[in-house]
């Protein structure tokens, strides 16, 4: 993640780190506190916020790294977790999973 | 979708590397958990040795339960952790009542959302608690419960009886196993509806937060004294269960506590009282910042640290009274004691995975309308209906499961996908609340690195860790779910 001087103010998350999904999501979970505008950029995704502190950036980019760390771990547990998910909600109506 | 270079292990590391997940309990000890929620306890210093899968990695106990890898009874520790997670093929066996939200109570921390004993309209008609009632019956649980709550449910005296019969025929019918349960601040408690509680097993629980000066002042209560009432009403159901000759069971009184910032300096003065009155077991409820608390939360609350000094030095002088003699236990220790120890499950539906929302309990609110839960319930009261599941007079059971609600909630409390949780010593022991999460920090999932219960239960386990890992503590502690084997 870098803050490019250059460029018109924003956050820079690599795609070596980052997805794109991970900043979308980020951004739709500030989206009541702070609007967040996001585009592709080559090598990654930036996101800019337009009102933004440099407090809340920080905050938008431990969000970023909150939403990448759970799609990481969906890629590990998703199976296990649904079926964990599947077999309580099937139970509970009745069913045998 | 970003990748990072992968990290190939060694082939020596590979033989014999454990499954493990640690926590620091002091600088020089680790407490080691694994998948089927067995422990050990092992040296810091030993544990690069055993992540690494070394010569040293296979002492005795570690073998035994299943921390190496290439030495793993598969089929018993599988039995293990079904065991321990009995409760995914149960269903809903919780089912909570809110009679009424009348309370001639003002509990500074009042979480049912009540209103004054005159408001009008809140209360549940006898037509719908007998919906209820059958709507609780469908649940695939070979056990019911059925609590009845409120504000206060005796207030609301026709539907509480009504139900309460219907209830017991319908068990007597179906042949099915049905647990009553009342919350009552017992303030409009008489003689003749005690009768009619205990001749139809209800089993009787009340709020006693201490010695009547701070009793009072957290259960503000305009016809007199709490206090006075919340004993006499305990020590009558105490005698009743006393003096049983056979016949109907007549089940021991509970009682539970609210944790205030006023009960945090006071813990003996708290225990002390529930000693005094003979109560075997206090549960140490944490206060959560979710209805008329939130809004009273600088006045009333406090944080994780804390509450787990509360609960250290509690549990502390709980023991200290054991030695003497005395029979106390505290609730929430022996429940997740149940699980540490004994590997099964106590039923605690605040710690487990995924949660109890609408899978493991459901809340009826005095309109007939289902919630997830009771928090859930509150917090349509506040204003936001998001974890209402149905109504008793409209939904059709297999709705209820299949509600976005209960999908949410299983799926955001499912500790396997928590970036702070799959990896935490803890996790078999342990569950989230997606009502805290999202009333709190403003999604179902949370974020546990920042999230006070999280810290919470966090302090509870490193107690009882620290406590079991201690031979004298350990063994008085081990034997309070000693009797809970079978």
């Amino acid at each position: 993640m870098k803050r490019n001087k250059a460029r018109p103010a924003g956050l820079f998350f690599s795609s070596s780190v980052y997805s794109e999904e991970a900043v979308r999501l980020a951004a739709f979970v500030f989206s009541s506190r702070e609007e967040v505008r996001t585009s592709k950029e080559a090598g990654g995704v930036r996101a800019v916020l337009p009102a933004g502190s440099p407090e809340l950036e920080g905050a938008f980019a431990n969000e970023v790294l909150n939403q990448q760390c759970r799609l990481d771990l969906a890629k590990k547990n998703s199976k296990v977790a649904n079926i964990i998910v599947t077999r309580a909600l099937l139970s509970a109506m009745g069913e045998r999973g | 979708m970003a990748s990072r270079p992968a990290r190939r292990k060694s082939k020596k590391s590979q033989a014999g590397a454990p499954y493990v997940a640690w926590e620091r309990l002091a600088p020089d000890s680790l407490v080691v958990t694994n998948d089927p929620g067995n422990h050990a306890f092992v040296p810091a210093r030993e544990l690069p040795a055993l992540l690494a899968g070394g010569k040293k990695t296979g002492s005795a106990e570690l073998l035994a339960k299943g921390f190496v890898r290439d030495r793993l009874d598969f089929d018993g520790l599988c039995e293990s952790w079904r065991t321990r997670n009995a409760y995914l093929a149960a269903g809903p066996g919780l089912h909570i009542l809110v009679l009424t939200l009348r309370c001639n109570h003002g509990c500074s921390y009042c979480q049912s959302g009540a209103g004054g004993a005159g408001a009008k309209g809140t209360d549940m008609p006898a037509s719908t608690a007998r919906q209820c009632v059958d709507f609780a019956f469908q649940s695939p649980n070979p056990s019911i419960t059925i609590e009845f709550q409120g504000g206060e449910p005796l207030l609301n005296w026709d539907a509480l009886e009504e139900a309460v019969s219907y209830a017991r025929r319908r068990a007597a019918a179906s042949g099915r196993k049905l647990r009553l349960a009342l919350v009552s601040n017992f303030a409009l408690m008489t003689e003749k509806k005690a009768a009619f509680l205990l001749e139809n097993e209800v089993s009787i629980c009340t709020s006693l937060d201490g010695p009547a000066a701070l009793h009072n002042a957290n259960r503000a209560y305009s016809g007199g004294d709490s206090h006075g009432l919340t004993v006499k009403w305990l020590r009558y159901f105490q005698a009743k269960h006393d003096s049983q000759k056979g016949g109907v069971p007549v089940f021991k009184p509970g009682a539970l506590l609210t944790v205030t910032k006023r009960s945090l300096s006071r813990h003996r003065e708290i225990i002390d009282e529930y000693a005094r009155l003979g109560l075997e077991e206090i549960f140490l409820r944490p206060l959560a910042p979710l209805g008329y608390a939130r809004t009273k939360w600088d006045e009333i609350g406090y944080d994780a640290a804390q509450f787990t000094e509360f609960y250290r030095k509690s549990l502390d002088y709980i023991l200290s009274l054991n030695r003497k003699g005395v029979p106390l236990r505290e609730k929430m220790a022996v429940m997740l004691l149940e699980k540490i120890i004994n590997a099964r499950d106590p039923g605690f539906l605040d710690s487990r995975c995924p949660c109890g929302a609408a899978i493991g309990q459901l809340a009826y609110n005095f309109d007939g309308d289902i919630y997830t839960c009771d928090e859930g319930r509150m917090a349509a009261w506040a204003g936001d209906p998001i974890f209402r599941v149905g109504n008793v007079r409209t939904s059709k059971y297999r709705d209820i499961a299949t509600s976005d609600a209960a999908k949410a909630c299983a799926a955001a409390s499912n500790l396997e996908t928590q970036p702070y949780c799959h990896r935490c010593a803890y996790r078999p022991f342990c569950g989230v609340c997606p009502v805290y999460n999202y009333e709190v920090q403003g999604s179902l999932a949370g974020d546990m690195p920042s999230n006070d219960r999280c810290a919470l239960f966090k302090g509870i386990f490193g107690t009882l860790f620290s406590y079991l890992k201690t031979p004298g503590k350990g063994k008085e502690l081990a034997k309070w779910v000693e009797n809970e084997k079978k």
